[in-house]
């Protein structure tokens, strides 16, 4: 790789430094470096313990060093180390770089280290889970957190604007879109509150929307990935859905409006039931509810996050056997504490409810269990970060009250069709 | 430098002082503590400025997808895409409207606030504490807080509320998010520049306005024909200064903007930023690079000339 | 007598309106500092309250305790201090003696050389930061303080420094060296005894850009360092999220408010020599 710049640096600066640094030679114990973006002590440490027990077994490695990047420009940080030759052994993967991860070749393919290692349990990892992380037959990257979206409701919020609860509506069969937004709208005209966030869209994370289009059967482009979906007439009616939502009912925050459901600052917001920590501390009452359902009928979103190795990682081999090793099915119950597993034997209620004390069983099987298998994950696509980009540029003129829907979308499709061309 | 150094340069020159003959003469003697003074920066420059620009230089030939690991000798064909690049245009649109109105709000606003400081009044210690205070404070930090203070319902909004006035969403329309921009910027580094300003305008010489004053000249024409040539030095200075400054703001787009709404505030730097650290793209990101240094190049080469025609006694 | 009273109110007057001026201009560059403040004071739920609050209701300094206890930010603290204090010293070293020999040595190249020191004040960082890392990676650099160390003292940072002290000793008489020739001083002697006694304003002002040019770089700690206990400041801000990339407002305004008040501090107690050094730079020409 680079070896131009290698050879132009050691010649320049680097000789006799380089030279020393490279006489390690392969033989020897290694340490193995991963990167995270979490730099909570809690979840180091349960890290650390699974390390731990790992180097005692296993001579050949020595020790294992956790990174912490900052999650903001997680990614721009990786792919410099990459670049500079200081690659990282395993690497937590965000959801929206997936694509470009998988299918550059920048990851080892793990099947073969996976299914040889012994009481893994390969086949209990569920299909939908590992769908985003497979690029032909090969998995990729290992899917360690798979959290589905909900909406978290303020009861107290919802009582204090005369409307009932979302599982009254639920029960009466009501717990649709629109019922949603008017009991939103309802909360926003009767105390000033907002009704109901979309967590982390804020009129960026574009992506965070399939969340609500998904219910009306849309989709950002087709199941190729060839054709842009956002003029179809299903993502019209969800974003005129949505536009009015904001606009005319009120009933969702404006662009540039920070409420945070945490701090019970809205009545309603939709987010991975991973959240739920951040409801500890909470006085108001509380509950976990499915994502409502759209024209389209009942629909799940799921959010990954995945762990791979990377190819011109220094000991690609140590560090796919340590990822076999964490992953197995003892250890990804522990990670499961923080972490909702992609095994199937292990989401259950009671696995789940130890990771999650804060969520009852029911809000359990409601909202993960019986959602995880038909769950759509956010869209993604080989070129994600331009997609992205370009994506959010052109969406931004549809955050205006009198913006022309069908217009911004179409211009959107023209902007981004050669880029899914590509 | 330590002292010890500077006691066995003393005794040194007992030595040498009787002239020896023949090459070694003072003159290059003279030379070489010139080179060797230089030699520390000289070296830093080469290291750390002068290869990681070559090296930007030839990456610009390759194609190189940092994730797929390929990187290959394209020739020019980044070069062809430059040219050709629909966003380009764009993009250094509005880096030029970016450029052009943050260095003349700066400048003009260091050089009011600077006359105001200038006037014989009690406390303007106190306003000059006040006008320089966000240099010290950690740009990050600026920023952050600023970010709140623009969302919709935040500080300025609110402040403008007191008094009647409804602020629009700052950082969500494509005018107010440039001028949001470029007014933070001016707002943490004003204070610079009107120090500097401020030392000058405190160097011209009393004599000359009172002998205009006695010519019947009116405020204005003082400033015009006094003030403005004898600080003409350091507004070139500060000019290129906030010039080339103006050229690299990048973390402050990125907290506030992140380049949107649309591409409204996406600068030259920030789009190589994307290209390179985003899309993975570092050889297109190379060559954004060397547009940006012949750009930040031509432009100061320019303003040097231009010394000439309005800067009083250069050396 | 009617005349200069009159001149004297008409004075008063100017002087007023001069006084509201200044205040209304100081507004737009005290609110943040003020609101930074304060709210860090306050509850993660007030901060957002429209209309904001001037002071808050309920002052707190629980989000200061959980600053300390989310990162080793007393070790981030002491990172940025001394790393700061390094580049200062280093940067007034070499840029001292550089700016010296470029204004008062005639050694040959001299012009050339200092063009091509000049290089170094036209290049952002994001252009540069991946040779370098490559640079710093082959030399095993990275997660070190060293890039931060070098980069600052010899590099492109430093640049705008020499820059100052040319300027500066240019603008010194000639007549103030042959002294100290006829004494027998070699151009150490010169440098040492002569050149930089009378640079103190320059090394001020040297001092103060490099200080916070240090104190501020962002892209540079982000890229090299990966270890929390060896992070800077301005990286540890941006830190302060929930394990699922959520800010912590009032956590991080806190942390912002410390990494802010000791320089503000500093600054307001010693304005007078910053502001002088500043403005003795020989920016003047």
């Amino acid at each position: 790789m680079r070896k131009p710049a290698r050879i132009l640096l050691a010649a320049a600066a680097a000789a006799p430094l380089s030279l020393a640094a490279c006489g390690g030679g392969d033989e020897g114990p290694v340490t193995l470096r991963m990167t995270t973006w979490s730099a909570s002590e809690d979840h180091l440490a349960m890290l650390s313990e699974i390390a731990d027990a790992y180097i005692a077994d296993h001579p050949d490695v020595e020790a294992i060093e956790f990174d912490p990047l900052p999650f903001e420009g997680y990614t721009s940080t990786l792919t410099t180390q990459i670049a500079g030759d200081n690659a990282p052994d395993l690497a937590w993967i965000l959801e929206n770089s997936a694509p470009d991860f998988v299918s550059s070749g920048a990851l080892v393919p793990l099947d073969e280290t996976l299914s040889g290692t012994d009481g893994y349990e390969y086949d209990d990892l569920i299909p939908a889970a590992t769908e985003l992380w497979r690029e032909g037959d090969e998995l990729y990257a290992y899917p360690f957190s798979t959290s589905p979206f909900g909406v978290f409701v303020n009861n107290d919020l919802l009582a204090a604007a005369g409307q009932p609860t979302a599982a009254e509506l639920i029960a009466s069969g009501e717990w649709t879109w629109e019922r949603v937004v008017e009991a939103g709208a309802a909360v926003h005209a009767q105390s000033g509150v907002d009704g109901l966030v979309i967590r982390d869209f804020d009129y960026s994370g574009w992506d965070n929307l399939s969340t609500l289009w998904t219910g009306w059967g849309a989709s950002a482009w087709s199941e190729d990935g060839t054709e842009c979906g956002f003029d179809d007439p299903e993502m019209t009616a969800a974003l005129t859905f949505m536009h009015d939502a904001v606009f005319a009912q009120e009933a969702m925050p404006g662009p540039g409006t920070t409420a945070d459901f945490f701090a019970g600052e809205a009545a309603m917001t939709v987010t991975q039931i991973s959240r739920a920590g951040l409801l500890a501390e909470a006085e108001f009452g509380w509950d976990l509810v499915p994502l409502p359902a759209g024209p389209a009928g009942e629909y799940s979103v799921i959010g990954q996050a995945g762990l791979g190795v990377l190819t011109v990682a220094p000991h690609p081999e140590e560090a796919a056997d340590f990822l076999a090793y964490l992953t197995n099915p003892e250890n990804s119950a522990k990670l499961a504490q923080y972490f909702p597993p992609p095994r199937e034997s292990q989401l259950t209620a009671e696995v789940l409810g130890q990771a999650n004390p804060l969520l009852t069983p029911e809000q359990l099987q409601t909202v993960v269990i019986d959602r995880i298998d038909a769950g759509v994950v956010k869209p993604g696509h080989t070129g994600q970060a331009q997609l992205d980009q370009a994506v959010r540029a052109a969406l931004d003129p549809l955050w205006t009250p009198d913006a022309d829907v069908a217009g911004v979308l179409a211009e959107l499709c023209t902007a981004i069709e050669p880029l899914l061309a590509q | 430098m330590t002292r010890t150094e500077v006691k066995t340069a003393v005794p040194g020159r007992v030595q040498t002082r009787p002239g020896r003959p023949g090459w070694w003469t003072a003159r290059r003697r003279d030379h070489l503590a010139g080179f060797l003074f230089v030699a520390p920066q000289l070296a830093g420059t080469v290291l750390f400025v002068i290869l990681p620009l070559g090296l930007m230089f030839w990456y610009s030939f390759h194609d190189w997808n940092v994730l797929a690991g390929g990187f290959t000798w394209t020739g020019g064909e980044n070069y062809g895409r430059l040219a050709q690049d629909p966003a380009l245009p764009g993009v250094l649109g509005t880096t030029a409207m970016f450029s052009i109105g943050l260095v003349a709000l700066n400048l003009s606003l260091a050089l009011v606030l600077a006359i105001l400081l200038d006037q014989k009044l009690r406390g303007t210690i106190v306003f000059r504490t006040i006008f320089f205070s966000p240099v010290a404070v950690t740009l990050v930090a600026w920023t952050i807080v600023w970010r709140f203070l623009l969302q919709d319902d935040g500080g300025v909004n609110g402040l403008l509320s007191t008094i009647g006035v409804e602020g629009p969403n700052w950082l969500r329309g494509e005018t107010t998010a440039m001028v949001a921009v470029v007014v933070v910027q001016v707002l943490k580094n004003v204070g610079l520049n009107m120090v500097l300003f401020l030392a000058a305008l405190q160097g011209v010489p009393k004599e000359l306005y009172e002998a205009s004053t006695i010519d019947g000249a009116g405020a204005w024409t003082r400033f015009r024909r006094i003030t403005m040539p004898m600080i003409s030095p350091t507004i070139l200075l500060t000019s290129i200064i906030t010039v080339v400054g103006s050229l690299q703001v990048f973390a402050q787009i990125d907290v506030l903007t992140s380049g949107g709404p649309g591409t409204s505030t996406t600068v030259l730097v920030y789009y190589l930023y994307q290209n390179a650290f985003q899309f993975h793209d570092f050889g297109y990101g190379a060559t954004l690079s060397v547009l940006l240094f012949a750009i930040v190049l031509v432009l100061t080469v320019i303003q040097w000339q231009m010394r000439r025609k309005w800067v009083v006694h250069e050396d | 007598m009617k005349t200069e009273r009159l001149t004297t109110q008409r004075s008063r007057r100017a002087k007023l309106l001069l006084y509201g001026l200044l205040c209304v201009l100081a507004v737009p560059f005290v609110f943040p500092t003020w609101w930074m403040v304060t709210s860090s004071l306050k509850s993660a739920n007030d901060i957002f309250a429209f209309p904001p609050s001037i002071l808050p209701a309920d002052p707190s300094l629980s989000a200061y305790a959980r600053v300390f206890e989310f990162a080793p930010f007393a070790a981030q603290y002491f990172n940025s201090m001394y790393i700061a204090a390094v580049v200062t010293v280093g940067t007034l070293a070499v840029s001292s003696l550089a700016g010296y020999a470029f204004a008062r040595i005639r050694f040959p190249g001299h012009n050339l050389l200092f063009l091509v020191v000049l290089v170094g004040l036209l290049i952002p960082s994001e252009v540069t930061i991946v040779p370098l890392f490559q640079l710093f990676n082959g030399l095993g650099m990275v997660d070190t303080h060293w890039p931060l160390l070098l980069v600052p003292i010899f590099g492109a940072p430093s640049v705008l420094a020499t820059l100052i002290m040319r300027q500066f000793f240019i603008a010194l008489p000639a007549e103030v060296e042959e002294a100290g020739r006829m004494d027998g001083l070699g151009r150490l002697g010169l440098y040492w005894r002569i050149a930089l006694p009378l640079s103190r304003p320059a090394l001020g002002a040297v001092a103060i850009f490099s200080f916070l040019h240090s104190w501020n770089l962002y892209l540079e700690p982000v890229v090299f360092l990966s270890t929390p206990e060896k992070f800077t400041l301005p990286q540890a801000l941006t830190q302060f999220t929930d394990a699922y990339g959520g800010p912590m407002w009032d956590v991080q305004l806190s942390a912002a408010t410390l990494s802010a008040l000791p320089v503000l501090i500093v600054f307001v107690v010693a304005q007078r020599q910053f502001v002088e050094g500043l403005a003795h730079t020989g920016l003047k020409g």
